[in-house]
């Protein structure tokens, strides 16, 4: 894993400084993600349609070099994240990634349907939405079976259940989360290191 | 032990959904098999996620539609119920031996089965010009002839084993070759392949030229 990472970090290293800024925006994003999901909130939706429909048209242009294709790829991908929010999971992983992964399928039947003539929508097979947000961000993979981890998760308070979820699930810096959870920073801290060792422990982890 | 991966670079193509149907299937196919490629596919899809939507000078995006009148479209439809994933197994039959396929291609139509000697094929009709998917049977002490690819040729070993000059091969095992090799692959036990080949195969060996349908065959 940490080889993939750094293989792919030096092939970008230019794009993944710009990466950094998107993390301020993610606490925004899962909570619009949620507001669509709970209760189909259209205010909600709205933003993220101008988060995320500028950046799709901007990536389908240069991927399909025709316009009303682009513009196709950003409606049916908006559509499917109204329709989908519900399915959308913040344990299993980014909201980005999700949109991400709505947006390669789209474009990839559409450009099948285009090279091939075939409306076999076979996105859903090698890309199930569903199944693969399972195996996804697995953070505790390299030492830590996932499968136990969510199990010892439950027998943590409450306040420390919250903010290894938030942390470690949803990815959001210790910053983030002590503005989120309006804490200090401080308590956020050791509120986390607390957690992380009762996890330890429980799962019979040594230091 | 499965020993042949996908390399990164077509990871990262498949990812970003660059690869023909054909060759992300395969990937799938290995993936559901292998964890260490599906733990890299994760965090890759993860890694482009985020590059895709961290650019920062797209205000000037010009929509072909009007914005305010698609929200509204879009916030009234219906949210999609959660669907099961229809997992029944699709299955392939080769002179009365049926075998279960991965899931990935449960929407794909399979051509006829054809047989030559110990070989049985059928294509798979995912329709991408010279790029031919198919699903190969060797029977138990059956192989290929000598032969070398214009082209590159992806083998999935689904079931059984085969060796060739290289070594011997197991069910996940993603073999990708190219006009630098030549090989002549063996299944002692009989095995199913999932195969992606670019271009018609060349037998190398003088008498063999008599086995050019073989080579069509197999392409
Ligand atoms: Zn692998």
């Amino acid at each position: 894993m940490q080889v993939v990472q750094s293989n792919v970090t030096n092939k970008f290293t230019g794009s993944v400084i710009n990466s950094m800024a998107s993390d301020t925006q993610h606490t925004d994003i899962c909570l619009w993600l949620d507001a669509v999901a709970t209760s189909r909130d259209k205010a909600a939706f709205t933003q993220l349609f101008h988060f995320f429909a500028p950046k799709i048209l901007h990536i389908s242009q240069s991927k399909l070099f025709d316009k009303s294709l682009a513009n196709e790829v950003v409606q049916e991908t908006m559509t499917n994240v109204w329709k989908k929010a519900h399915l959308f999971n913040s344990t299993k992983g980014a909201p980005t990634t999700w949109v991400f992964t709505i947006m390669r399928n789209v474009t990839f039947d559409i450009l099948r349907k285009l090279q091939s003539n075939k409306e076999d929508n076979l996105s859903e097979d090698i890309w199930p939405m569903i199944e693969d947000q399972a195996i996804e961000d697995e953070p505790f993979s390299d030492h830590i079976e996932q499968k136990n981890i969510l199990a010892v998760i439950d027998k943590l308070p409450k306040n420390q259940q919250e903010v290894i979820q938030a942390y470690y699930f949803m990815e959001m810096s210790q910053e983030q989360l002590a503005q989120h959870l309006d804490l200090p920073l401080g308590t956020v801290k050791s509120r986390l290191r607390l957690a992380l060792s009762k996890l330890k422990e429980h799962l019979g982890e040594k230091e | 032990m499965i020993n042949h991966h996908p390399k990164l670079n077509l990871l990262i193509q498949h990812v970003n959904g660059e690869l023909p149907a054909s060759i992300s299937a395969g990937i799938k196919i290995h993936s559901d098999m292998c964890k260490q490629c599906s733990e890299q596919i994760a965090e890759l899809t993860k890694h482009e996620a985020k590059l895709s939507f961290s650019q920062t000078n797209v205000d000037d995006a010009e929509f072909g539609f009007d914005v305010d009148a698609l929200i509204n479209d879009i916030t009234q439809t219906q949210p999609e119920p959660e669907v099961i994933p229809d997992n029944k197994p699709v299955a392939v039959t080769f002179r009365g031996v049926t075998y279960k396929l991965p899931n990935v291609m449960k929407h794909m139509e399979l051509g006829k089965p054809a047989q030559i000697g110990k070989l049985s094929r059928s294509r798979i009709l995912l329709d991408e010009g010279h790029i031919h998917s198919s699903l190969l049977r060797i029977e138990a002490g059956g192989g290929i002839p000598e032969h070398t690819h214009n082209g590159y040729e992806i083998t999935l070993l689904l079931e059984g084993n085969f060796k060739d000059d290289m070594g011997e091969y197991v069910p996940g095992d993603f073999i990708v070759l190219d006009g630098n090799h030549q090989h002549q692959p063996v299944s002692e036990q009989g095995c199913l392949c999932y195969t992606v080949v670019s271009d018609s195969l060349h037998f190398t060996q003088g008498i063999n030229k008599l086995l050019n349908p073989i080579g069509s065959f197999i392409y």
